[in-house]
């Protein structure tokens, strides 16, 4: 018994003497072991520059990042730098710190791309995060598959990859496109929309949705068609992120839009002249709208150590550690100059480099600055348009109500400008 | 069923197709899940519908148990999982008794208020939780997690232990109390160990509730150090992937403990009555 | 009922003995229960009951304003949530009837004797050991055509017109779900109903039979009304845990297709944390609360009236 409270006293002793030194709390929210990894690499750097500053490191498992954090915050503990995804931005807007000052002062501050302070900027027009790579979507391609398939050029135009995609179809057990009919699918109703309305406009200058117009109906329509005429699996109306990329890569389905960091899984599991990636097929204007996202480092305003925190996004942030990160988790980096790393000029990257460079790639950056985002795609899109996949409501009926709801979520971020 | 060993034909036929189908039925899925477990990482979409892998691989195993945290995560998992199966079943033990074996003022009102617990989805109440907790300095530790899980489990084990209590006529302590027993005397002596089944199953119950548990252990920890089982299988999900294998893998590990502690409570559960033999 | 009659320990004088017996006594061993639920969950509950008269969002909890009962009225208009009740009701009683029969099957077979007894019973207990969470996987496994055999042995049988997804289907997907409950939780029944089983005392079954009873009726005669108790409690308890329970859901389909599988758990936990709308998501989890509440009443009444303990 004795001992017990003594070692309790020593426990609560070094608990508190721990509590003098400086612990910042890095939440990583998008993870996977192998980027925890990296991630810990960078923060050991930093240690090592910076002693005297702790960085504990959690990482939250991605599948429930979302509540994860958001109850770590309701509950009272608020880390100091966390990983903000782009569709996170908006809700914590107003609990961040703006960068604009600390950036305008920073060495690297003027290295960083047009786009990347745009988009840091995006949710209410200060720089709440530092963004630390993009995500450009692409279309994979099975090369085997379309072979067998007699599938001979690439398709280039949405008609030609729904001609693709139903030659593939016709193999037994097999599918033209990997259809992503669950969680996360925005991406593709949005883009095909866009690329058959021939513009990424979201609102109208009087604040009207765009969804709901002809061009972008067809595009709806698209692929409501793909999925009913069998061209997509049948369970890909429940699809996620891991069943497509899988879907892809045990060579059930031959196309798959992802972003470069589907290319991790993917290079693992297949062999490297089995696939390929091209731009996304362009629509009846001649062009496509690939969209874009991005995530980035962001500091809390309840943080004790403003400084130290911003000592760390910084450190994050530079070129050498932005160059060492983006290889390592599949993004475009922050930086200018960064292109001309040999590292992106390989075979695998012609796709997203081919869409960066052709005027006829325009990239699509999804509005996520309205609060009511996040609840849009993550649960009405997803309900709605699988109602529609399956055949219960037309593409019309889902582009009505995703533009009013959209219009009026458009309503409310302008009133609050 | 019953005591007369009837050894028509039809009636033997019967039970063992019974058995084979009960069998099959709880056996199969786990035979899956063993099967992905050694199926090696190309081969678990190219082989998917097969019976079994072409080629058959522990690697999986080698993985979790020496590269991955998993280990820890077990032992955590364990301490939390029979921790709260000990003290809950103690405490309802003690509760299902007083609600078998007294009528009393508010009675009623205790039964209502344990069964509201368990009627309010748990995730509404989180955020709350969290605070006391966290107000009780018990953030990132697996105390935290013994403390919530014993309270979930409470009022459920609570009202199993009653009907348990409620099974055994009365006459039996009333006549160990009529010799000079206390109650708690005649509690201890003779009802206990006719309850074992009953504490078995309670024991057990818990036990996997809580080994399974997933929802708070995700809230509750954030350290690798505290971490338990179910939350160390979802760090397989990444973003970019999912290793079925490993996961896989990790879940048949996960059996060996749970396997053990059901063949300990085994023993109780089936040697019930101290009176008679297994029923045949 | 213990009767007055009964010897009061010590052998006090009436008075203090009634008084021991009626408050004080049944609460010494109710005590550690009481303090540790009001510690754990009776603040808490009161707080998250209270949310679904506000209008709280998760991430500003403490901005929440008093918004009556317009929470309650937009419940009443809610498609959604008339469909999730539905959906609740064939989730919740198709795993509860079918983990219930099979489960009382199980027990019956396991009180009997036949050779690898011991270990049968361990092998099919197994299932009550695996997570919930991988539950949920290794069954979403077995119903897709790529990697599970399922649905090629159901389309061999003619079960399905081919080998597809059930998941995906909006007609079948809840029966995905419920599948893998009916797997997870027959166990439970089993060992609940078994241990009840083992304290039947066996000279009423060697009566029986002396007397000529066939093994139907000592089933019914005796079995049933000594099983009654707990099958009533652990009936109304797995009800009220089902209804509560959407992690197999949530993950072998996420309320898909369609909402075709969204109960009002998972609803809850898409308004609360997809929708961060913690005043609507309690409103929902209120009305599930009352649901449930009236059926325990219901079920405790019927035990009061047919089982006489």
């Amino acid at each position: 018994m004795k001992r017990m409270l003594m070692s309790a006293g020593l426990l609560a002793l070094s608990m508190g003497t721990s509590a003098w030194a400086e612990t910042l709390k890095l939440v990583e929210v998008i993870t996977s072991p192998e980027r925890t990894v990296v991630l810990q690499n960078l923060v050991d750097g930093f240690k090592e520059a910076n002693p005297g500053i702790d960085v504990e490191i959690v990482s939250v498992p991605w599948g429930q990042a979302f509540e994860t954090v958001a109850t770590m915050i309701a509950g009272g503990d608020v880390p100091d730098v966390i990983e903000m995804p782009d569709t996170w931005n908006a809700l914590y807007a107003d609990k961040l710190v703006p960068l604009d000052d600390r950036i305008a002062t920073w060495d690297h501050g003027t290295t960083l791309t047009e786009k990347t302070v745009a988009m840091g900027k995006l949710a209410n027009g200060k720089m709440t995060m530092i963004p630390y790579g993009f995500y450009l979507r692409a279309m994979f391609y099975n090369k085997k598959l379309l072979a067998e398939a007699g599938v001979t050029e690439l398709p280039k135009t949405m008609d030609d990859f729904m001609a693709a995609s139903a030659a593939v179809s016709k193999l037994d057990g097999k599918y033209g496109y990997c259809l992503r009919g669950g969680p996360g699918g925005t991406n593709g109703w949005i883009m095909m929309a866009a690329t058959m309305n021939g513009t990424n406009e979201f609102f109208t200058a009087d604040g009207k949705s765009r969804i709901n117009e002809p061009g972008s109906v067809a595009g709806i329509q698209f692929l409501l068609d793909m999925y009913q005429k069998g061209y997509a699996p049948k369970d890909s109306v429940n699809w996620g992120f891991n069943e497509i990329v899988a879907g892809f890569y045990s060579g059930t389905c031959a196309f798959l839009d992802q972003d470069p960091d589907a290319l991790i899984a993917i290079a693992d599991r297949m062999p490297a002249e089995d696939f390929g990636v091209m731009p996304m097929p362009v629509g009846p204007a001649g062009k496509a709208f690939p969209t874009i996202g991005y995530a980035g480092w962001s500091i809390f305003n309840t943080t004790k150590y403003a400084d130290d925190s911003w000592k760390l996004v910084a450190y994050l942030s530079s070129p050498e550690s932005n160059a060492a990160w983006s290889k390592r988790v599949g993004v475009i980096p922050i930086h200018t100059g960064a292109d001309q790393d040999p590292f992106f000029k390989t075979d695998q990257f012609k796709g997203w480099f081919e869409e960066l460079n052709s005027p006829n790639y325009i990239p699509t950056v999804m509005p996520t600055y309205l609060e009511e985002w996040g609840y849009f795609t993550s649960t009405v899109l997803k309900d709605t348009a699988q109602e529609g996949l399956l055949g219960q409501r037309t593409a019309q009926s889902l582009a009505d109500e995703w533009a009013e709801l959209l219009t009026d979520a458009y309503g409310n971020w302008k009133a609050k400008q | 069923m019953s005591v007369q060993v009837r050894r028509s034909p039809l009636r033997s036929f019967g039970k063992l197709c019974a058995i084979l189908f009960y069998l099959c039925f709880a056996l199969f899925p786990i035979y899956w899940l063993v099967k992905i477990s050694v199926t090696p990482d190309q081969l678990v979409y190219t082989e998917g519908t097969k019976l079994w892998p072409s080629t058959a691989t522990l690697g999986n195993f080698g993985k979790v148990i020496f590269q991955t945290d998993f280990l820890i995560f077990f032992r955590n998992s364990l301490f939390v999982s029979l921790s709260t199966a000990a003290v809950t079943t103690l405490i309802a033990a003690a509760g299902g008794y007083a609600f078998s074996r007294f009528e009393f003022s508010g009675k009623r009102i205790l039964v209502a208020l344990l069964l509201l617990t368990q009627m309010f989805p748990l995730l509404m109440i989180i955020a709350p939780i969290y605070r006391i907790v966290a107000a009780l300095g018990l953030l990132n530790s697996l105390p935290s997690l013994i403390l919530v899980y014993t309270a979930f489990n409470i009022p459920f084990a609570t009202f199993l232990m009653q009907s348990f209590f409620d099974g055994i006529p009365k006459d039996l302590e009333d006549a160990a109390m009529m010799d000079g027993c206390s109650r708690f005397q005649a509690l201890r002596k003779v009802i206990l160990p006719l309850t074992l089944p009953g504490l078995g199953a309670t024991l057990g119950f818990i036990f996997t509730a809580a080994w399974s548990e997933i929802l708070f252990a995700l809230m509750l920890i954030r350290s690798n150090d505290a971490m338990t089982f179910p939350v160390g299988l979802l760090t397989f999900v990444s973003k970019f992937s999912v290793d079925w294998g490993q996961m896989m893998a990790a879940g048949v590990l996960a059996l060996v403990p749970s396997c053990i502690f059901f063949i300990f409570i085994q023993k109780y559960l089936v040697q019930g009555l101290t009176s008679g033999a297994v029923k045949g | 009922m213990t009767t007055f009659t009964n010897k009061a320990p010590g052998g006090t004088r009436a008075r203090t003995s009634l008084y021991w017996r009626y408050l004080v006594e049944p609460y010494l061993y109710l005590t550690p229960a009481i303090l540790l639920i009001a510690l754990v969950m009776l603040f808490p509950l009161i707080v998250g009951i209270s949310y679904s008269f506000q209008t709280v969002n998760l991430l500003h909890l403490d901005k929440g304003g008093w918004a009556g009962l317009s929470n309650y009225a937009d419940l009443w208009a809610d498609r959604k949530f008339w469909l999730a009740l539905e959906n609740t009701l064939v989730w919740t009683f198709g795993s509860v009837f079918f983990q219930f029969t099979l489960g009382l099957g199980l027990a019956l077979l396991l009180n009997t004797r036949f050779p690898g007894r011991r270990v049968f019973q361990a092998l099919v207990f197994l299932p009550w050991a695996v997570p919930t969470f991988l539950t949920a996987l290794i069954w979403a496994w077995l119903f897709n055509p790529v990697i599970g055999p399922l649905p090629h042995w159901l389309a061999a049988v003619g079960a399905l017109s081919e080998p597809y997804n059930i998941l995906g289907d909006p007609e079948l997907a809840i029966w995905g779900p419920i599948t893998a409950n009916i797997w997870y939780g027959v166990p439970f029944f089993a060992i609940t109903l078994l241990a009840a089983l083992q304290s039947i005392p066996s000279e009423l079954y060697e009566a029986a039979e002396i007397d000529g009873a066939t093994a139907w009726q000592s089933f019914t005669k005796i079995t049933l009304p000594f099983l009654a108790p707990m099958i009533a409690i652990t009936v109304m308890l797995r009800t009220i845990w089902i209804a509560n329970f959407a992690d197999l859901i949530f993950i072998m389909t996420a309320g898909g297709p369609a909402n075709s599988t969204q109960i009002l758990s998972t609803y809850v936990f898409t308004t609360a944390f997809k929708k961060l709308d913690f005043g609507y998501a309690s409103t929902i989890a209120v009305a599930l609360l009352g649901l449930l509440f009236i059926y325990a009443a219901l079920v405790l009444a019927l035990r009061r009236k047919f089982v006489k303990v």
